[in-house]
């Protein structure tokens, strides 16, 4: 595994009047190299649990296991150092993860602190901004002055230039143009099956992670509302909507065809091009009444 | 780093103390910082200590709040007791290591001093714990209105101190997050050595500076995008009203005055 998690809770200014209760009684585990989306509605403790994931924040009760390292309530941390090394975040706002005067500085930032040579993080920081397809004329930039768009790639890059095995993104499309969105989505699933890394993204647009993740935790008011694969989730997405999120459009339409036809064993389709491949693939005359009647109208022209 | 941080906060109770006009809890404070330099007595003290709990606990604020408010001085007033201590000499001498004497005048200064300065914060800690920034504000902007005359902008004084008082919290927040991001990225300040700890902290300054700035410039924006004009007339959200606690809150002062300056 490479994270989990025991019945864990988190307080924010725990033992104080302004004592607020961000997750509760959550258990969670993420196998190594895959891919797992995390849902929920605003405020429900996703960027909460993020930050859980390498020691930004410690349980306030229960016990957290990313890869080797065990943190526990109540018990002194071990160093964190290695596994911050390992576990890469990227932050919600991109403007709160740049601190450097230059794009290339905050690039070689991590992995000059996790001792790589300035030669070799400086030829990191160049391959990952080629990998987020950047111009590598904006090392020289500072990254305050960047667009939207491209402070958030290059906040991505800022951490896959440290070269995790572990990445955690909060929302890493938010701002982001459609194209750079799906490019985004190739890359990470890229880093994911040929390399092996494991990706949790938190995301709002369920949509353009359904077709690629294996897992999905969905939070509902810091607790675990839905935790299970894809096909699960696409059997009865219904609970989604219990957790004031809309059913993503592939998980509609997937749910449309499947009913009507009654695959409950199919895996689900969730791009339009499968889905449309799988309806076209599906027998004449399978289904229900309604295609009889197309029949009847053919018939008529 | 905000949990420690408790002074400026407000901790809503409902309390009687909470519901008084903002003007009568400055002017009941400034009346305080009075009676405790007029106190010069242990019965004195003691009166000021019996008044001054009573009132903290009528605010319903756990006192242990108080407590926290005074413990970022502490320091300061171990050394204020400290130098009473060994420069007053008046009075017998209690204790003598070889030719350093303690005298009775200095112990009792130094705990008078140290008295004074703990229930002169803990005390008025109570202003901002029982009000909310954008009340004491107005409270303060209407003891200020009378200067009108002598050409005083009370609006533009406290606009700028309601601003300033915003910012703190928020710059603290932001501090915050971009050490998370630092410590993401293998810089965190409790794992550092010292020597790097510092060079640290000050690599810190320069992007919290720029983000105060940017910030600011977004205040402007938008207060000028919602039509907002210096000087031009507005009616407020709260108005401040005057009451008979609010009499009563500042006769309590008065007769406390009186009381510690006769004993």
């Amino acid at each position: 595994m490479a994270i989990e998690l025991q019945q864990v809770s988190y307080s924010y200014a725990d033992r104080s009047l302004w004592k607020l209760t961000a997750l509760r009684d959550i258990n969670l585990s993420v196998p190594l190299g895959s891919m797992v989306g995390i849902a929920g509605a605003t405020g429900s403790g996703k960027s909460t649990l993020l930050q859980l994931f390498n020691g930004i924040l410690k349980p306030t009760e229960g016990t957290v296991k990313v890869l080797d390292v065990t943190i526990q309530a109540g018990e002194k941390s071990p160093k964190l150092m290695p596994l911050r090394r390992r576990v890469g975040l990227v932050f919600q706002f991109p403007e709160q993860q740049m601190f450097e005067e230059t794009v290339e500085k905050d690039l070689i930032f991590g992995p000059l602190n996790f001792g790589m040579s300035l030669e070799e993080a400086k030829a990191r920081a160049r391959q990952a901004m080629l990998d987020m397809g950047l111009d590598l004329a904006l090392l020289e930039r500072n990254p305050f002055k960047l667009s939207g768009g491209q402070m958030r790639k290059a906040a991505i890059a800022s951490v896959l230039a440290m070269d995790p095995e572990v990445i955690v993104l909060d929302e890493p499309t938010a701002t982001l143009d459609p194209i750079s969105r799906a490019e985004l989505i190739r890359l990470l699933e890229r880093l994911c099956r040929e390399q092996g890394r494991t990706i949790i993204v938190v995301t709002h647009r369920m949509d353009e992670l359904l077709p690629y993740a294996d897992n999905w935790l969905v939070l509902k008011e810091g607790s675990t509302a839905f935790q299970g694969s894809v096909k699960a989730l696409a059997d009865d997405p219904s609970i989604l909507e219990q957790c004031g999120l809309t059913v993503p459009q592939s998980l509609r339409y997937w749910r449309a065809v499947a009913d009507r036809f009654d695959l409950t064993d199919e895996a689900p389709r969730l791009t339009a091009e499968s889905l449309a491949e799988l309806i076209a693939s599906l027998p004449s005359g399978s289904g229900n009444s309604s295609e009889q009647h197309e029949g009847k109208r053919d018939d008529y022209e | 780093m905000n949990e420690k941080l408790i002074i400026g906060r407000s901790i809503e109770t409902g309390s009687w103390v909470h519901k008084l006009d903002a003007r009568a809890k400055i002017t009941g404070m400034l009346l305080y910082v009075a009676v405790i330099l007029l106190s010069r007595s242990w019965m004195a003290m003691a009166l000021l200590a019996i008044f001054s709990i009573a009132v903290m606990a009528s605010t319903r604020i756990p006192l242990k709040y108080f407590l926290k408010a005074a413990k970022p001085l502490r320091y300061l007033m171990l050394f204020i007791f400290i130098v009473q201590l060994l420069s007053v000499k008046t009075g017998e001498a209690v204790l003598t290591l070889g030719s350093w004497s303690i005298y009775e005048g200095g112990l009792r200064l130094g705990a008078f001093s140290v008295i004074r300065m703990f229930f002169l914060i803990t005390f008025t800690a109570l202003l901002t714990f029982t009000t909310t920034p954008g009340k004491l504000n107005q409270g303060l902007e209407g003891i200020l209105a009378p200067f009108k005359k002598f050409g005083l902008k009370p609006d533009r004084i406290t606009l700028m101190i309601s601003i300033s008082l915003r910012f703190i919290p928020t710059i603290l927040d932001e501090s915050q997050i971009i050490m998370k991001a630092q410590a993401s990225r293998g810089a965190d300040l409790k794992e550092l050595p010292l020597k790097e700890k510092g060079r640290m902290l000050v690599s810190l300054l320069v992007p919290i500076i720029a983000s105060a700035f940017r910030r600011a410039q977004d205040l402007v924006y938008s207060m000028e995008a919602r039509g907002f004009r210096m000087d031009a007339p507005r009616s407020q959200y709260h108005r401040l009203r005057w009451g008979i606690f609010d009499t009563i809150f500042i006769t309590m002062f008065i007769v406390m005055g009186i009381a510690v300056a006769l004993v």
